[in-house]
């Protein structure tokens, strides 16, 4: 048996880097520090052993190279490609994709789209004044989770760095450290709280535009209560936040899912920044898939976008609402899909799973899943963290270098994207 | 009666969610956690089998109460079964309304599709492991 010790999770945007993987005869037996959905993804079996093919109403199964000489001649005969998920593999991989879509003149989105893509709306429009996991850890003595269920989806964040991480100038950090919880739902992580504040849904726009009121100084102006919340409750938490030495506040799809989307994030950075005035405060989105920050940074520093960037003109043009997967599907524009590290199947309303049905559509993915049933082919490839490495971004925006901790046979998104790439490139005689 | 539904990730959800053909994942992705009273009103045991009707279509789930949810609300793990009621409108934004459907729910005699029936429904065709 050889234990590998601090193997990065590759689930949630925590990226925890202290696991150790015991691997035995090929095989994860088990997994210590991780949390339930870390340790379950990392046993995790049941791949697909190899490419396959839908032949009619059946599948067949085919060679590499035969699956890879179908995606490039796919891609090179689609008049509009859509070339989308990208934030369960490696940036390396999103880095060839990238290069793929522009060659193609196609459009590329990543999961963001349905995820924090509102808020990086926001943040185009009024900044972002964040920070990394760490100084939260080692500073905040106020901890706001607006919106987000860590328990249910980023179980260890309340202990390697809010709830029960002790920091540098925090001693205790579980007496010390005052959490406020912000939701529509009790949830096991608003039973932790301090304070919770249950609002009505669809309210936040207007609680938060309450804080900021009273923040102000302009108390007088809050009803009796704010979309379910009490203005007793509401001046109890601003208080809370301007006599706190620093707080954070971690906001999650409550504000980008629910009416107003984008516009809440706004209004929760700006809450933020009146808050600056008073005392020192952050705010950062909880990001979901390990490396979907990832792939906002490598389409980033690749088009000057973060997600729903459409090479049809022969530049990078982003129109967030009309190059983003969800809607090129709904309107059923795109010719072809070509979906990497992602399940589109599982998570796009009908209608764009109507169209995927349309369609030629290649999966890279280890699993079978919802979108396998959509697809012409699919790859099965290595996962990123278990039997191939690369590199991934934490919530934070801090790049880790992901560990392998198995052999396999199975090549990885990296080295089926190349290859396509390649040949794409041949058959167009660059 | 009608309800808004909220979708969300849960632990069950994150478990079984590299395992999308399995039983696990659709029990989870199917269940339609609703208030107490509500269940009461519309007659409902938990692990009834209801009709969830949204803008784009019908889908059958099992209801299980909760105490984290409002009368009114309701949650869906997110997954097929709340995403084959969900309208693919954006506003705009590239994001749709997961978290704002306002739903119609009835008790029914039905059982809920297995994933790899609503993927065939709407023109997939499912693969099996061998």
């Amino acid at each position: 048996m050889t234990i590998v010790k601090d193997v990065v999770c590759p689930f949630c945007g925590c990226l925890c880097d202290d696991l150790e993987v015991n691997v035995e005869g090929g095989r994860v037996v088990s997994v210590g520090n991780a949390c339930e959905l870390g340790a379950t993804k990392l046993a995790g079996e049941k791949r697909m052993k190899n490419p396959i093919l839908r032949d009619g109403n059946e599948w067949r199964d085919i060679t590499y190279d035969e699956a890879i000489q179908y995606t490039a001649d796919m891609l090179l005969a689609a008049e509009r490609p859509l070339l989308y998920g990208w934030s369960g593999t490696h940036g390396e991989a999103q880095c060839v994709g990238v290069h793929m879509a522009e060659l193609v003149r196609g459009v590329i989105d990543n999961t963001s789209s349905v995820c924090h893509g509102p808020s990086i709306l926001a943040i185009q429009e009024v900044g972002h004044p964040g920070c990394t996991l760490g100084v939260v850890k080692n500073r905040a003595d106020l901890v706001i989770y607006w919106g987000s269920n860590p328990i249910d989806a980023h179980p260890r964040h309340l202990s390697r760095y809010t709830c029960y991480a002790d920091g540098f100038f925090l001693e205790n950090a579980f007496r010390d450290r005052k959490v406020i919880v912000v939701d529509i739902r009790r949830t096991d992580t608003a039973n932790l709280a301090d304070e919770f504040v249950q609002i009505k849904p669809g309210g936040d726009y207007a609680v938060l535009s309450a804080l900021r009121a009273i923040i102000r100084g302009r108390t007088e102006t809050i009803p009796p209560t704010v979309a379910g919340v009490t203005r007793e409750q509401l001046i109890r938490v601003a208080n809370l936040c301007k006599e706190a030495k620093f707080g954070a506040v971690y906001f999650g799809l409550g504000l980008t899912m629910t009416g107003g989307k984008y516009k809440n994030v706004r209004n929760a950075i700006e809450l933020v920044a009146e808050l600056n005035r008073y005392t020192k405060f952050t705010i950062s989105a909880m990001r979901g898939h390990y490396n979907v920050y990832g792939s906002n940074e490598v389409n980033t520093w690749m088009t000057g976008y973060p997600f729903g960037i459409d090479f049809s003109r022969g530049i990078a043009f982003y129109n967030p609402g009309e190059t983003t997967a969800v809607d090129v599907l709904a309107r059923k524009e795109c010719d072809a899909a070509l979906v990497v590290g992602s399940d589109p199947a599982a998570h796009f309303p009908r209608r764009c799973l109507e169209h995927l049905a349309d369609i030629p559509v290649v999966q890279l993915d280890p699993y079978p899943n919802a979108t396998t049933a959509f697809c012409n082919v699919q790859i099965p490839v290595a996962v990123t963290g278990i039997d191939a490495e690369g590199t991934a971004y934490r919530m934070d925006g801090v790049p880790i270098r992901t560990r392998k901790v198995l052999s396999t046979d199975y090549p990885s998104d990296e080295e089926v994207l190349s290859r396509i790439y390649t040949l794409m490139r041949e058959e167009l005689g660059e | 009666m009608k309800y808004l539904m909220i979708t969300g990730r849960t632990v069950n959800q994150g478990v079984t969610v590299e395992n999308k053909t399995s039983v696990e994942y659709a029990e989870e992705t199917s269940t339609c956690f609703m208030h107490g009273f509500d269940m009461l009103e519309l007659g409902l045991d938990d692990g009834d089998a209801i009709r969830v009707t949204g803008p784009c279509g019908a889908v059958v789930m099992r209801a299980v109460a909760s105490v984290e949810v409002e009368i009114g609300t309701v949650f869906v793990p997110y997954g097929p079964y709340a995403n084959h009621i969900i309208d693919a409108d954006t506003h705009s934004t590239g994001m749709p309304d997961f978290k704002s459907h306002v739903v119609e729910i009835e008790p029914t005699d039905e059982e809920p599709k297995t994933v790899h029936e609503l993927m065939e429904e709407l023109g997939g065709l499912a693969y099996d492991d061998r």
